[in-house]
């Protein structure tokens, strides 16, 4: 989330990625930056270490609300 | 002055800091205007000098909002200085305290206490029990400096402070050296201070783990194997700081231990190179058992534990026996958790009437 705002911040088009257990703290980061609507997309958790296959199901699932994220973004 | 609650009782009071979530879940004291400008008095300094930002929240950090911590911690006005030197170390950029407050490794801040204000703003403890409960300014300076990273740094359990599981030092985490009995040079004279300077070393780490040592003053190689049970304990395979390979840690030596390695005519200095030295792992077995960590390392090469000797904390503190005590570290962030030194101003201290 942090590197998303921050990458943002510098004028450049950004979406967070954020697993569902870290959800809440999206919302914290955000709102402390003083971005509360930063765009993010919701990942399950874990993804880390789930395996290619998934990881890969996974990005495939969430790739259309990627790129409508940074579509909304700009 | 911050904006202030109202409640028509301290029962009251309390319950509505615990319904807030101001409180770490144990009854604090209620800070009250009266009691907040006391510590503020004792401080020296004005209730509006801003020391910093705490992260995450990026919280400033008033003298008077570190003295609201301090009442509700439980301290003595006392203890002021080395509160608010505390304070001063972890909103210290290098200690990247965003970063610590927000992951989900068992980090703490440790406060390791040095020079006279272990006794003129305490007494810390540094015997018996240092980690454990019985010492008021043990107990309550630690908890203010975490009530003052859950109140001003907003580093809250499951939304800002992401520890899976945290630790008890969460709680609280202050120690002092033992200088008077210690035969090595003080912790923040090896750190660049003077011996009559009072300073506060703040370092992130984990909970303390044990290494038992018993020794055989016959044996020529007896501090070799204190030495090498003390690189076990700190850097075994499955910490931080073997997997990541940078770091600080902490190692707490009681004076038997402390001893053994004085009379090998090791100083603090050798005992943290020696550690430096021996606390190295196999990329191969990193590759193996944490895959994901081994980056691009060479497989037959051996890897540092930690970033350098200096980033090896060498004290001696606690009571006499076969235990010492290590405290590996997270080791991540910009500045792979440096330990930060700060002075503590004890020259601002202002004495309060009827304490």
């Amino acid at each position: 989330m942090r590197d998303g705002i921050t990458v943002a911040k510098l004028g450049i088009p950004s979406v967070a990625l954020v697993t569902e257990d870290f959800w809440p703290q999206g919302d914290f980061v955000a709102n402390s930056l003083g971005m509360p609507e930063a765009p993010r997309v919701r990942l399950p958790h874990p993804v880390a270490g789930t395996g290619m296959e998934n990881m890969r199901a996974v990005a495939e699932r969430v790739i259309p609300e990627i790129i409508a994220a940074l579509e909304a973004d700009s | 002055m911050n904006s202030m609650l109202s409640a028509k009782d301290e029962e009251t009071a309390l319950e509505e800091l615990h319904r807030r979530g101001n409180t770490d879940g144990l009854p604090v004291v209620i800070p009250t205007r009266n009691r907040v400008e006391r510590m503020v008095l004792a401080s020296g300094m004005d209730a509006d000098m801003v020391l910093g930002t705490m992260g995450p929240g990026n919280g400033v950090a008033t003298v008077e909002k570190i003295a609201i911590a301090a009442v509700m911690a439980g301290c003595l006005p006392d203890y002021m200085p080395i509160v608010i030197a505390a304070v001063k170390g972890v909103i210290d950029p290098e200690f990247d305290l965003t970063e610590m407050q927000a992951t989900t490794h068992c980090t703490a801040p440790l406060v390791i206490v040095n020079g006279p204000a272990r006794i003129n703003c305490g007494p810390v403890n540094c015997g018996f029990g240092i980690f454990g409960p019985g010492n008021r300014a043990n107990a309550s300076i630690g908890r203010a400096l975490r009530l003052a990273m859950m109140n001003i740094g907003m580093g809250r359990p499951g939304s800002s402070d992401m520890a899976l599981h945290g630790h008890p030092g969460k709680f609280t985490f202050c120690i002092a050296e033992d200088e008077e009995h210690s035969p090595f040079t003080p912790l923040h004279v090896a750190r660049g201070f003077a011996p009559d300077q009072s300073v506060v070393t703040v370092v992130g780490a984990e909970a303390p783990h044990s290494v038992m040592f018993s020794g055989d003053a016959d044996d020529k190689d007896n501090h070799r194997y204190l030495l090498e049970l003390l690189a076990i304990g700190v850097a075994n395979m499955a910490t931080n700081n073997a997997v990541l390979g940078n770091g600080a840690a902490t190692i707490v030596l009681n004076p038997e231990h402390a001893q053994i390695l004085h009379a090998a005519g090791l100083s603090r200095q050798d005992i943290a190179q020696q550690l430096y030295t021996r606390c190295v792992q196999p990329v191969s077995e990193i590759s193996r058992l944490n895959p994901g960590f081994a980056g691009r390392a060479v497989k037959d090469k051996m890897r540092h534990c930690f970033s350098s000797a200096d980033q090896i904390l060498v004290l001696m503190a606690g009571g006499s026996g076969l235990y010492s005590m290590v405290m590996p570290s997270w080791c991540a962030g910009a500045h792979k958790n440096a330990a930060v030194s700060v002075l503590v101003e004890a020259d601002q201290f202002c004495e309060i009437p009827g304490l």
